[in-house]
């Protein structure tokens, strides 16, 4: 009975006016962001540039980090990640009075004014440079450096940051796994030789690319299936087929789980067809290269990065639907799908990966900022796989509620707001 | 199997609402007919058994199965809710075809299943007719069908005929009296007629309680000598309102043909009648509540 409901509720997937328009955006997502992508060439000497790396050296490390310390204070707004996900703090007077006093012994900047100085003349030297276009729209940042104290040692340096990061409640560019990978230098030829040595060797080309690919999918892989799941769970009150439904003899789990895999299947469907043209290029450029591929990394990537994204929002907006009989999972994700964003933006190049729903790696390179954050992001991934799993469970729960006339939460609602509008 | 319904003193709440009141009932095969007033507590009923709704007190079982096993019960059981419809934009062959899956039928048992029951609602044409182009008719023909999909020992039909013409309303009757030939069938209604033309037992429903359970005949019996017919004025019609129930009325210019209940004969222009179930039922309903005086 499973197999044959779920090939009936495939078929309704594909009769449905959500669905393509779902295939259609994720089509334009792709081809707005990855559609011309090239292939990276193998770096030539005498090249103008070769793009940028994190650096380690500890002097730099403290002038990037107390130049973002500097600009946030001059702002009095700090971006911070506890628990991977974005959070704006402004701090009490107390606290900023404390970062104030950070500040002045790690870089000698005595008060707001002379930090908004040092912004203002930054800002100045990026439009003299033309690294701030007219309007002040951004060509290429030059983060703003500052001088640490003179004596300070990078010990101290570290003590005062996790401080600051302590103040801001954590997950600031100030703890040490952040302020560590914070500086960053010109790349030599060298360097982007070695780089491209890894994109080949170490990812086999396809790696690289099915994580770029990922990376794009995946924003929109975070709100998009709730609108399929809304719309199934709705469509049997709109059918008025629930109480057609409700008495036959299949079981909520049956009815609940085949509709859940249709719908997870069905979505990850057209990532996986997307993906054959970025694994196509990858394929040419590899044969004319003489290099050798990863031919299942595009699949790998997809079911590994972003099928649980896809699972779990698919299971909230059905567990959602199904307590509610509404269709307020949309609000929820779409709120949910807000923050993930804006969480996101401050680790696009990958390797932080956090509790993100969606974590990004914005980049073909960075094979070992993937490699060291593997663990966390095989933990990110699992832990949605679990929740959504969880979700699915739930709802089977809440269904075969449903069905014997218990749950009515719909009813109660609409209960309420008659009452209160009556009153 | 056992082949009866046995309902024994069900309470049904909703709330502080009792929507039912120690209701006792056994249905055997056959057309049962549930008659009462809108909210007299039919469609609770019906939905208890068909396990949509959770028991508050007594005892249900369904062919010997407790409607505690709910899935169990699912089994033999097939359900036409009062509003209903399908998917609107799948056709009336994928619609059944859906619900025969979900009924647990295998393919070839479902291609014939659906093949003879869309010939029995006569929709063998309409069979690739997206379900929002049937009429009102259709759609209940096609709900009948898809309820005894998996061939049922009981079939609950609620309010089946209310928006139906009056041809569409006879052949569905005829319909259900066939089916119910080797099952039971509960037909729920507050028109008086459908029960007439199809139930031989039925029970009347009012506030929840049971008045009368029994045969349409002693049902009609009870008011046997009691329902009279006569020619009034408009005027004396107001008067014989406020003693007597009156049933029915016929306007002739400016007299009226009035029928109705009286313990004995009122005035000697009146003349006995035959009585029928619509003048039992509305006897019924009153004594419940209290003849006019």
């Amino acid at each position: 009975m499973f197999g044959r409901l779920f090939v009936k509720e495939c078929k309704q997937t594909v009769k449905s006016l959500v669905y393509w328009v779902i295939v259609l955006i994720l089509i334009f997502d792709f081809t707005s962001q990855l559609g011309d992508t090239e292939i990276a060439r193998k770096p030539e000497p005498g090249q103008e540039e070769y793009g940028y790396k994190s650096s380690h050296d500890p002097e730099l490390i403290m002038k990037s980090v107390l130049g973002e310390l500097t600009e946030e204070y001059y702002r009095e707004s700090y971006t911070t990640y506890p628990i991977g996900f974005y959070k704006n703090v402004t701090l009490n007077e107390e606290d900023d009075r404390r970062i104030a006093g950070i500040l002045k012994e790690a870089a000698g900047i005595d008060g707001r004014e002379a930090a908004g100085q040092m912004v203002e003349d930054w800002y100045a030297l990026q439009q003299e440079t033309g690294t701030l276009g007219a309007a002040g729209e951004e060509i290429h940042r030059e983060p703003l450096k500052v001088d640490p104290a003179e004596g300070l040692t990078y010990e101290r340096f570290g003590e005062l940051m996790d401080e600051a990061d302590e103040i801001l409640g954590g997950g600031s560019d100030y703890c040490k796994e952040y302020r560590e990978n914070s500086a960053k230098v010109a790349m030599t030829y060298e360097d982007a030789l070695e780089e491209y040595k890894t994109l080949t060797e170490k990812d086999r080309l396809t790696g690289g690319y099915a994580r770029l690919f990922s990376d794009y999918m995946v924003i929109f892989l975070g709100i998009l299936p709730v609108f399929l799941s809304v719309t199934r769970g709705l469509r049997d009150r709109r059918a008025m087929m629930q109480e057609l439904i409700y008495t036959r003899r299949c079981s909520s789990f049956t009815i609940v789980v085949s509709r859940y895999l249709a719908m997870t299947v069905m979505l990850v469907l057209p990532v996986l067809i997307i993906s054959l043209v970025p694994y196509l290029n990858c394929v040419e450029y590899a044969q004319r290269a003489q290099i050798s591929i990863d031919n299942l990394a595009f699949v790998k990537y997809t079911f590994g990065w972003l099928f649980p994204t896809i699972m779990v929002v698919t299971a909230a907006g059905m567990f959602l639907t199904e307590l509610t009989d509404t269709a307020v999972a949309v609000l929820v994700q779409g709120a949910w799908w807000f923050v993930t964003v804006f969480g996101g933006i401050g680790r696009l190049g990958g390797g932080m990966y956090g509790w993100s729903l969606a974590p990004r790696h914005n980049t073909e390179l960075n094979w070992q900022g993937f490699h060291d954050g593997f663990a966390q992001l095989a933990a990110n991934r699992l832990f949605y796989t679990a929740a959504a799993l969880i979700l699915t469970g739930l709802s089977v729960l809440v269904y075969s509620q449903k069905r014997k006339g218990r749950l009515k939460i719909r009813g109660k609602i609409l209960a309420n707001r008659k009452s209160k509008s009556e009153a | 199997m056992s082949t009866t319904i046995k309902i024994k003193h069900l309470n049904q709440y909703y709330g502080r609402k009792q929507a039912l009141k120690d209701v006792s009932l056994t249905i055997r095969t056959g057309m049962f007919g549930l008659l009462g007033r809108n909210g007299a507590g039919k469609t609770t009923l019906m939905k208890v058994i068909a396990t949509l709704l959770p028991k508050s007190e007594g005892t249900v079982s369904v062919c010997g199965r407790s409607t505690q096993s709910a899935g169990e019960v699912r089994k033999i059981v097939g359900y036409l809710p009062q509003e209903f419809s399908m998917y609107p934009n799948m056709t009336v062959y994928e619609a059944m075809d859906y619900l025969g899956v979900l009924s647990g039928l295998g393919k070839a048992e479902r291609r014939e299943r659906i093949k003879e029951l869309l010939e029995r609602v006569n929709l063998t044409d309409d069979r690739r007719k997206k379900v929002k182009a049937l009429s009102g008719g259709m759609k209940r023909r096609l709900g009948i069908a898809q309820a005894i999909l998996h061939d049922p020992k009981v079939l609950i039909v609620d309010e089946p005929t209310a928006g139906l013409d009056p041809e569409e309303r006879v052949r569905f009757r005829n319909l259900l009296c066939e089916i119910a030939e080797d099952r039971i069938v509960i037909l729920s209604t507050h028109i008086v007629g459908d029960i007439e033309a199809t139930c031989e037992d039925i029970a009347v429903l009012d506030e929840g309680s049971v008045i009368y359970q029994g045969t349409v005949p002693d049902l009609v019996s009870m008011t046997e000598g009691k329902v009279y017919s006569a020619q009034i004025s408009k005027r004396e019609l107001e008067l014989l309102k406020k003693d007597y129930i009156v049933t029915s009325m016929l306007t002739l210019g400016n007299n009226v043909m009035a029928r109705f209940l009286a313990e004995e004969k009122p005035f000697s222009s009146a003349k006995l009648c035959e009585a029928g179930v619509e003048d039992a039922y509305m006897y019924l309903m009153h004594m419940e509540r209290g003849i006019p005086e």
